[in-house]
């Protein structure tokens, strides 16, 4: 069972108290009538399935209630870094230097 | 505690711990955006801090659960003016005060092994929640309100439909912590 | 009487005898034996029958890894377990065990012909044997292995024992309480950090309790052990004994089983019979010490062989002689000691036969002291013997060729192959191993938990090096955490060291088609069928196991992992790391289902939500259904009806006078904020807009894909604030995806959103009656002018305050009351003496299914099924097309959704009056040949209402444009012709919704 940090409780806490919610940064369109129907497919169905670094979404469901973004290895299940949501996608760059010093 | 209970019937009383049922008293989901200051001054309590935080004045206790939410508990007779009070400062600040008195109950855990019970449902570490501090979490898989009242004495408010299974485990609890060797 | 017992050896407590049966007989052993220790205190060997050829089989080990000597124990009803490891349960005042796989006794068993049958049962025998013909599966070959499959027998009667389960964090988890274990938990525990140390014996100590000749740092090893526990105890070191370590998931989650009671004669009140603890520690110690292999030759399986190890075990920790004249087969120098022990405890020790040309000096001659004959590059060929062994059969060897062999008699047979670092729990955390050529194992190498690894688990040898190294990695577990833990260096004298070879099965005289030499003793894997396995063209070590079954026991290989990886690296020509190891799983040692379930089991087995007016269902003899996690009253037979019965009753009461229904589980939301309606408006598919305050509407919630996925009236209660149903099963799922786009795509919304499902009491009224029953309990006017279909207001309702809906889900007159929770049965009860002069019946969740159905109310999850659009369910009324935009919007415009042909909900009459089964599949034309297209199902169906002959309701392609065609529905016996209508059954004009201008009232 893995460890999440809430970024809004700043606590790490056990993942039984967090929901997952899908892929991070899948913005839904302002106007979706202008749309293309291969867009507005794109949004809906498409996502990345990495293996790796994965950008998230979990809500801390059984907490604080909000949603959130997160960076996660889908390889070795750990948390790179989580952050709130709204806040732009971290660079990988960074985030593979944080983890190398064993971040959290 | 007697203070807190409707009665002085304990609902389970070992060595390890007592649980009661707490009084009736009125409670609201406070929502609102950043400006705390008018809603400190209306409800005459600090709304800040980190998450977790809480505030009394008189009959009144508020819990910070999220960025934008409180639980604000209070005497059945205060009710009345809490909703006065934030509802002459909707106009200027929009906010949601919801009353959901009828929508949960509380109950009231103290003893020597009190926040020991507590580990038998909560998968977060209690150590971490200071006294004078609450949280929203989970219990044995369901949402509960978690309020640190003493190093040895909590309640856990929880919606009525939980509340027996709640305490279902929280009485096993009890006497198994008391049958243990000490 | 225990003529196998020693005195002034072992520790265990013989001043009181403690009396156990096995096989029916009575045995007695004192406090501190196992069963195994016990009974080999008796000279008795034989303890069961292996699971395949039902040979005769003794304990092999004396720990958790024993793969043979596994009994069923029980205290009484319900207690029974099978498959106990006789090596591990402590016998206790009244213990009853029995063997397993014998039939019908334990000395003569008619299963083991399998034994004379052997070459049908090699390897991959299950995979050739029960090919063809299909026809025989189901009356020959599935009986035939569900009959074989299992060891013991499972049992029947319910457990009455109790399970229980605590989270625990600490900052440093030691597993193993062996000499490393004990110095790491020692030098963790330092500037106030929290240490568990756990053991999966009963006592602390480890191989420190099978070698009391160890003195360290000038302490008798079992004196320093006692020093130690209460110097731990005193530092606040949390000690759990007889607590395995059973699985290592992420982030140092350590899941433990403890064993309170199996060792107990008078079972505690309130006292769980195991608990399951989850652990989150800061940093972990993995202490869990070395296993010994056995050796691989024909007859190796024999009763009273076993470790060398075991046998030095159950002599100094028990006090028991596994046998007067022990032979000692090895290849590694600790069998040496083992043969010194028992020689000193008075054994006659045969001879010590060893695979290796050469010896340490000091060995030799402290065998030669002894007058033990040893036996250089010598293998074992054979045993005799029937129930027990009694000669051993060694070849010298010499330049590789296996020579003339002599037959040593004796009473037991001690072996080893060397020692397997344990790597179980390390192997949970997706460690590395690397492949130690020197010797011939793997080692830890890196793990990506905050996890060190200490002693024998790592391949270090003797008790000194385990101090040591245990010292150290329990100072860097609490350095790891910012602590400053102190290393103590160890000093042991009397310690055994020493070295060995790791062999494959062992050389031999025999034809190789003869041999068995077990490998895996619990699924009866011999080194013959792991090199059939190669021949047959298995490459990888995965495949190997599959097909052999080795290493699948319930002990996971624990003793035959790596003889077996040997022997199939020297088949397949290559070196073991490129065979590779196969994978452990948790948990480490047979757990449970009752440590896994904990408290949920029976009526805490999961949350059961009861609404405030369930108490009154009952006492009314009402059946239960469950929806969610709610049990809601499903109908309300009275006495000598059937369901059909109460449900047609209900329905006709209802719609004849007047129905009370409970519908306090339905979701509610409170929406509340300046941008409510624009958030409503951007939600839901309808418009809010116009909807004025004291008004409600019912509002229909897609999905951006465009499909229906919940429903539910709502009211606007003021201009700002609006009360949200749901359905009950969608609640917790409507409220998180209305956060969803609250928070994430439209943050700016000055709207909040606050559950009041369990706020509310709701109660329906339904019937021609409802308004005249409810009139003088409230002082709202309740006309068709003063509060029309489809009203609400906030008001009181017999005292009580309320906010009362004018809606209907029957096509009735109705009115839902809420009330604060807790007066709902107070309200109910109201209700319901007002309501005798009108007859006034509880209807329960059928009935109302079965009066939305014949008025074409859908329930979404029924006849929708997430992918149904409000157009495909004929609701396009509820679509409110010129705003911009909704969620969903731009999702009903897609290419696929706005296609012909899409399946369409409508209603069926069936042409011969009979009723269609739910779920039932439909087509066009039912002479068409088998597969037949089909073309959609019955979504709902019933013949108990009141329209006077069967109605369902279907999904069907292009439905909407096929009113009036018929339609088949193909069943096992016989096809149904159905006509296709409208959805809606019943006063289609809504004529009964309104109250007549008699019966209006005013308060
Ligand atoms: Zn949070």
């Amino acid at each position: 069972m893995l460890l999440i940090h809430c970024p809004y409780c700043n606590e790490t806490l056990p993942e039984l108290e967090f929901a997952y919610a899908g892929e991070a940064h899948i913005a839904r369109p302002q106007n979706p009538s202008e749309v293309s129907d291969e867009d507005w497919a794109e949004f809906l169905f498409m996502r990345a399935n990495v293996k790796g670094l994965h950008y998230e979404r979990w809500r801390h469901l059984h907490g604080c209630g909000r949603f959130f973004n997160a960076v996660r290895d889908t390889v070795s299940d750990k948390f790179v870094t989580t952050y709130p949501a709204g806040a732009p996608r971290p660079a990988l760059d960074s985030l593979l230097e944080t983890s190398a010093e064993g971040g959290k | 505690m007697n203070a807190l209970t409707s009665q002085s019937d304990f609902l389970a009383e070992t060595a390890a711990v007592r649980i009661a049922m707490a009084a009736p008293r009125s409670r609201f989901s406070l929502r609102l955006r950043e400006n705390l200051a008018p809603f400190e001054a209306a409800l005459g309590l600090s709304l800040g801090g980190p998450l977790g935080s809480r505030a009394s004045a008189g009959e009144r206790e508020t819990l910070r659960l999220g960025p934008d939410e409180w639980m604000l508990h209070t005497s059945l007779a205060d009710a009345g003016a809490v909703e006065a009070a934030l509802s002459a400062l909707y106009a200027t600040q929009p906010h949601s005060l919801v009353n959901v008195s009828a929508r949960e109950v509380s109950f009231v855990i103290d003893g020597p092994r009190a926040a020991e019970l507590l580990t038998l449902g909560c998968p977060r570490d209690i150590a971490k929640i200071a006294p004078g501090s609450g949280r929203r979490t989970v219990f044995d898989g369901v949402t509960v309100i978690l309020w640190r009242d003493a190093p040895d004495a909590f309640r856990i408010d929880c919606w009525n439909s939980f509340a027996p299974h709640i305490l279902d485990l929280l009485k096993t609890g009890a006497r198994e912590l008391a049958a243990e060797a000490p | 009487m225990s003529h196998y017992r020693v005195p002034g050896k072992g520790r265990v407590d013989l001043s009181r005898p403690v009396s156990f049966t096995f096989e029916g007989r009575a045995y007695t052993g004192g406090r501190g034996d196992t069963v195994a220790s016990a009974l080999l205190a008796h000279g008795v060997h034989l303890m069961g029958r292996s699971f395949k050829y039902h040979r005769p089989r003794g304990a092999v080990a004396a720990g958790s890894e024993e793969p043979n000597a596994l009994i069923g124990t029980r205290r009484g009803p319900g207690r029974f377990e099978p498959n106990t490891r006789a090596t591990v349960q402590e016998i206790y005042e009244g213990l009853q065990t029995n063997a397993q796989n014998k039939y019908p006794s334990l000395k003569f068993d008619i299963g083991a012909v399998n034994d004379a049958a052997y070459m049908l049962f090699s390897a991959g025998f299950y995979y050739k044997t029960f090919m063809w013909p299909r026809s025989f599966w189901d009356k020959v070959y599935e009986p035939f292995i569900r009959a074989a499959a299992g060891l013991g027998v499972s049992p029947t009667e319910e457990d009455p024992d109790l399970y229980a389960s605590r989270n625990l964090h600490v900052d440093v988890l030691v597993v193993g309480a062996g000499p490393s274990g004990i110095a790491a938990a020692k030098a963790a525990c330092a500037e106030g950090l929290s240490v568990v140390l756990v053991d999966e014996n009963a006592e602390i100590g480890g191989t420190l309790l099978s070698e009391p000749q160890a003195v360290i740092d000038g302490a008798p090893a079992w004196d320093w052990i006692a020093t130690e526990l209460a110097a731990l105890k005193a530092a606040g070191v949390k000690v759990m004994t007889r607590t395995t370590a059973i699985a290592y998931y992420h982030q140092n989650m350590i899941g433990l089983c403890e064993k309170l009671t199996d060792h107990l004669a008078q079972l505690p009140d309130d006292t769980p019979r195991e608990r399951l603890w989850r652990v989150r520690a800061g940093q972990v110690v993995l202490a869990q010490g070395a296993l010994e292999k056995p050796l691989v030759f024909h007859g190796n399986d024999r009763p009273g062989v076993m470790l060398a190890g075991a046998a030095q075990t159950y002599l100094n920790r028990y006090g028991v002689l596994v046998g007067k004249r022990p032979v000692v087969i090895t290849s590694h120098d600790s069998a040496w000691f083992a043969a010194f022990d028992l020689a000193d405890a008075g054994a006659k020790v045969q001879a010590i036969v060893d695979l290796r040309e050469g010896v340490p000096e000091t060995l030799l001659a402290q065998a030669r002291a002894r007058g033990i004959p040893v036996k250089l590059s010598h293998t074992a060929t054979a045993t005799k013997g029937r129930l027990r062994v009694k000669s051993l059969r060694v070849n010298p060897v010499s330049g590789g060729s296996v020579e003339a062999g002599e037959e040593i008699s004796c009473d037991a047979v001690l072996m080893s192959g060397g020692w397997t670092p344990s790597l179980h729990l390390f192997s949970h955390t997706k460690g590395k191993l690397a492949w130690d050529e020197d010797r011939t194992t793997f080692l830890p190498d890196e793990t990506p938990e905050d996890c060190v690894i200490a002693g024998a688990s790592r391949g270090l040898w003797g008790i000194e090096a385990a101090l040591n190294d245990g010292a150290e990695k329990g100072r860097a577990a609490a350095a790891a955490l910012g602590k400053a833990g102190a290393a103590n260096v160890y000093g042991v004298a009397q310690d055994r060291t020493g070295t060995g070879i790791s062999m494959k099965e062992l050389p031999t005289d025999l034809s190789a088609g003869k041999a068995k030499a077990f490998v895996d003793f619990q699924n009866d894997v011999t080194a013959k069928d792991l090199r059939l396995a190669v021949r047959e063209g298995m490459r990888s070590i995965e495949h190997v196991k599959r097909y052999t079954t080795n290493g699948m026991a319930t002990d996971q290989g624990k003793m035959s992992n790596i003889n077996g990886l040997n022997i199939a690296s020297d088949a397949l020509g290559r070196k073991q790391p490129q065979v590779g190891l196969t994978t452990f799983r948790p948990p480490y040692t047979p757990t449970t289902f009752g440590a896994f379930a904990g408290y949920h089991r029976g009526h805490h087995f999961e949350v059961t939500r009861k609404t405030q007016i369930d108490a009154w269902a009952q006492e009314h003899g009402a059946a239960f259904e469950p929806v969610a996690q709610w049990r809601r009253a499903w109908y309300f037979p009275q006495s000598g009806e059937s369901m059909d019965d109460a449900v047609r009753r209900e329905c006709a009461a209802t719609r004849a006078s007047v129905g009370i229904f409970d519908a306090s589980t339905l979701g509610k939301i409170e929406v509340v904020g300046p941008d409510a309606v624009e958030f409503m408006n951007r939600m839901y598919t309808n418009p809010w807009t116009k909807l004025g305050v004291g008004r409600c509407r019912y509002g229909l919630l897609c999905g951006d894909d465009g499909f229906i996925r919940d429903d539910g009236v709502i009211g606007r209660m003021g201009q700002d604030k609006f009360h949200v149903t749901t359905t009950t099963g969608g609640a917790a799922r409507v409220l998180n995806m209305m956060e969803d786009y609250l928070q994430t795509e439209w943050p700016d919304l000055n709207v909040w959103l606050t559950s009041t499902t369990e706020e509310w009491s709701t109660i329906a009224l339904n019937g021609p009656m409802a308004a005249k029953l409810l009139q003088p309990l409230t002082d709202v006017t309740l006309t068709e002018e003063a509060f029309p279909h489809m009203s609400c207001v906030e008001c009181t309702v017999a005292g009580m305050p309320a906010r009362l809906f004018r809606v209907s889900f029957t096509g009735e007159i109705g009115f839902e009351v809420n009330v604060p929770a807790p007066m709902g049965r107070k309200l109910w009860e109201t209700l319901w003496e007002a309501g005798q002069p009108y007859g006034i019946t509880p209807y329960g969740t059928e009935t109302m299914h079965v009066l939305r159905a014949e008025k074409g109310y859908i329930i979404v999850g029924q006849d929708t099924d997430g992918t149904v659009t409000p157009y495909d369910a004929g609701m396009g009324w509820a679509v409110g097309k010129s705003k911009p935009d909704f969620v969903g919007k731009r999702g009903l415009a897609r290419p696929d959704l706005v296609a012909e042909g899409r399946k369409q909900l409508v209603g069926l009459l069936t042409e011969d009056g009979s009723k269609l089964e739910e779920g039932a599949q439909i087509v066009f034309d039912a002479a068409q040949p088998v597969p037949m297209t089909m073309v959609g199902h019955v979504t709902s169906s019933y013949d108990v209402g009141t329209t006077g002959h069967p109605i369902a309701l279907a999904l069907v392609a292009g439905g909407h444009g096929r009113m009036g065609q018929t339609v088949y529905i193909p069943m096992p016996d016989r096809t149904i012709a159905a006509k296709i209508t409208s959805t809606v059954f019943a006063d289609p004009e809504n004529s009964r919704l309104k109250i007549p201008a008699d019966q209006g009232v005013a308060a």
